[in-house]
């Protein structure tokens, strides 16, 4: 099933300077893992030892996946996929 | 070696116009903590700005003018709130009230005074090169816009720049953003790094997934946004607690917890009087050396100077993220030194942070885009060769790692001093050591508003009652960053007059210390190093016809010509002269009443609501540089 991945500028160059991707997907993982087919070294910047980078955030429509399954939140039809680095201050 | 430049002369007026008052005063603090002797001189002296002398044992004197905006020709009379009003402060600080807000701190003085003694210092570094540096100028307003830097950058990033975000809190109800209340009536501060503690705490408050998970993200934002919206059943949560239990949760949780205290409250802590004494910066000098003879004059790279900033041809090895490390590193490049910014393999996650602007963070850029970047693992054998190898050949190393984490690294002072003796060897911390033992606070995450919560600054801005206890607005991340280049700046002229390397430490703490010095010395019943300002008549924000504007009236005479220009001369003794004015600066838009107000020297300004304005207003132009995201220049101009 088509969901949206919104890309962050920083891996667009890994993209061919696309900021959305349509990719099918039955969770957060498997859209990532085809997005990786077609973008080779993606996954890389987003994932590592199973789990998203600590200094990533990912978001299925505004939920930030760590609050609900993680990588294996389930994706549904027209879900929009956004990745977002961490932010604090100090 | 605190009293790092004993020997060194300022020389400044002995009366001061009103609005600078607070900044003489800061910098009369910062003076004495530094050894200088400071004088008072007649001839020094002038309504239109602040000027003072600054000399070496080994120079003539450098003259500093502290000016009030950038447009020299604009003199219009301003104040503290004036100018946090007119630079955008204001608004951005208010945004969790959804209404421009003063701070409660002198803190665009602080700023200034910061500043103006930097200039001064680096200008005399300058002129012991060679250099024809003779005066340096800084502006009240260039140091508001400074501070504003980052969040300018997000609102007119090129690419969706940011508008203002608001809290939606119900009519009558205090806005649903940090800090937290407890049943008990405690507020407090939370932080965490990571959402793992976040998310287990709440869990444990049994607050539902998804809105500890939409909490996250609007707690991630607060530290650049300056707002924080969280979801109502977070705070409901907190609310049905007390402070001891929701201490045990953190406990148990790994979530951090700081009760916002007071400056009394701060001034017990057994190290608080010692900060304050020795000012925001911690020396200590590698070796005594021999006389002076200039060889550290001439940067570790042997180039000469090819223009005519004070510190170009310094090289800076700046290994420092977020907001207050990357911002001293950014004041020493505007100064002219080379820096050279260490990121992880794969560059700092935060250059992806939106809004974007040609390609990179409009934000991020605001703080860096003056440094070169070179992508080590700090933690790897080969990278921590390589730092050692970049600190051999550099004047300066620059970083604000976790507490403990340089031992851990050999790459503390002693490991870099062993390979270059000269370095001035910085650290920018979050708490007023770089030890992980034995200060109770190191053990939280050395975040602003922990700092702010802990200093006793929040304490101070809740009592000024613009807000329940600290700001959004990141107070000590860009003041620290202020004093962390300062005390580079110190250092570097120390290493001239003593021909020594050293260390200097300064962190979020030492800046709140600085930022509430005056009150540290009322606390502490010592006399008023200078004339202590006192408390205006007027001193509001008013919503008129379009816009809103900041009008202050320190002393009863200004009150008086602000009656003859609103015709309202009947009556002002009464407690109604006040509530007229709410209805009286209605009739005319902001813009118009202030250059009524301008005419008759009455303390004015238009609210900048929306930070994309500032480049629209000629009398801060100077200061900005419109493109891809508008930077905010130099605050420096040297002669």
């Amino acid at each position: 099933m088509p969901i949206t991945i919104s890309i962050p500028t920083i891996l667009r160059p890994l993209t061919d300077n696309q900021k959305r991707i349509e990719v099918d997907g039955s969770n957060v993982l498997d859209a990532i893992e085809r997005m990786e087919q077609q973008y080779p070294g993606v996954k890389e910047k987003l994932i590592t030892g199973g789990q998203a980078h600590r200094f990533v955030n990912i978001y299925v429509n505004d939920n930030d996946i760590r609050f609900s399954e993680g990588l294996s939140t389930r994706l549904t039809d027209g879900d929009l996929l956004t990745i977002l680095p961490a932010v604090a201050g100090g | 070696m605190n009293r790092t430049l004993t020997g060194c002369v300022i020389k400044g007026p002995k009366s001061i116009a009103l609005d600078f008052a607070p900044i003489a005063s800061s910098l009369l603090y910062q003076s004495q903590a530094l050894g200088m002797q400071t004088l008072a001189d007649e001839n020094c002296a002038g309504d239109e700005t602040l000027c003072f002398e600054f000399e070496t044992p080994h120079t003539a004197p450098v003259t500093c003018e502290i000016t009030r905006w950038e447009d020299p020709s604009r003199q219009a009379a301003v104040s503290e709130n004036i100018m946090q009003a007119a630079c955008g402060l204001m608004s951005v600080h208010g945004r969790t009230h959804r209404q421009p807000k003063p701070l409660g701190l002198n803190y665009v003085s602080t700023l200034t005074a910061a500043l103006a003694l930097q200039g001064s210092i680096a200008a005399s570094i300058g002129r012991l090169r060679g250099l024809p540096v003779s005066s340096s100028t800084v502006s009240m307003a260039a140091a508001g816009l400074l501070s504003m830097s980052q969040y300018i950058a997000g609102a007119t990033a090129s690419e969706s720049p940011e508008t203002t975000v608001t809290a939606r809190p119900l009519p009558g109800s205090p806005p649903a953003c940090p800090p937290f209340v407890s049943l008990d009536g405690v507020t407090f501060e939370l932080e965490t790094l990571d959402a793992g503690p976040w998310q287990k705490f709440w869990s444990t408050l049994s607050v539902s997934s998804a809105a500890a998970g939409k909490g996250w993200r609007a707690f991630l934002l607060r530290y650049a946004r300056a707002a924080s919206p969280l979801p109502d059943e977070l705070l409901l949560a907190i609310s049905k607690l007390t402070y001891h239990r929701i201490s045990q949760v953190c406990a148990r949780t790994g979530m951090a917890i700081c009760p916002v205290r007071s400056i009394d409250d701060r001034a017990q802590d057994d190290d608080a009087r010692q900060i304050w004494q020795q000012g925001p910066w911690s020396f200590s000098s590698f070796s005594s050396g021999p006389k002076p003879n200039g060889d550290y004059l001439r940067p570790a790279g042997g180039a000469l100077p090819e223009d005519d900033l004070p510190l170009s041809g310094f090289t800076v090895i700046e290994s420092c993220r977020r907001i207050q490390g990357p911002l001293a590193g950014h004041l020493l490049a505007l100064l002219g030194a080379t820096v050279i910014r260490i990121e992880p393999p794969g560059g700092d996650p935060l250059r992806g942070m939106p809004p974007m602007a040609a390609g990179c963070s409009a934000r991020f850029q605001a703080l860096n885009r003056l440094k070169t970047v070179r992508e080590i693992d700090i933690k790897s054998a080969a990278g921590k060769t390589e730092i050692r190898e970049l600190a051999r050949h550099a004047d300066i190393f620059l970083h604000n790692w976790a507490p403990g984490k340089a031992v851990l690294l050999n790459l503390d002072h002693g490991d870099l001093a062993a390979i270059n003796s000269s370095l001035i060897y910085a650290y920018a911390g979050g708490w007023a050591t770089d030890c992980a033992e034995h200060v109770s606070s190191n053990s939280m995450p050395g975040t602003d508003f922990m700092a702010q919560a802990y200093s006793g600054v929040a304490g101070k801005v809740a009592g000024a009652g613009s807000s329940r206890g600290g700001s959004l607005f990141t107070v000590l991340d860009v003041l620290g960053g202020v004093v962390a280049a300062q005390g580079v700046t110190i250092a570097l002229l120390n290493r001239y007059m003593n021909n020594v390397g050293a260390k200097v430490t300064s962190s979020l703490m030492s800046a709140a210390t600085l930022l509430c010095a005056e009150d540290f010395r009322d606390i502490y019943s010592l006399p008023a190093s200078g004339s202590k300002p006192s408390t205006s008549i007027i001193n509001d924000v008013y919503a008129t016809r379009q816009g809103r504007i900041a009008i202050e009236c320190p002393d009863v005479d200004t009150v008086l010509r602000l009656a003859e220009v609103l015709d309202l001369t009947a009556g002002i003794e009464n407690n109604g002269f006040q509530r007229c004015l709410s209805e009286v600066f209605l009739s005319k838009t902001a813009d118009q009443w202030v250059e009524l107000f301008q005419h008759a020297g009455i303390p004015s300004a238009v609210v900048i609501e929306d930070l994309a304005d500032l480049q629209t207003l000629a009398h801060l132009q100077p200061g900005l540089t419109p493109g891809s995201y508008t930077q905010v220049n130099s605050p420096w101009r040297f002669k």
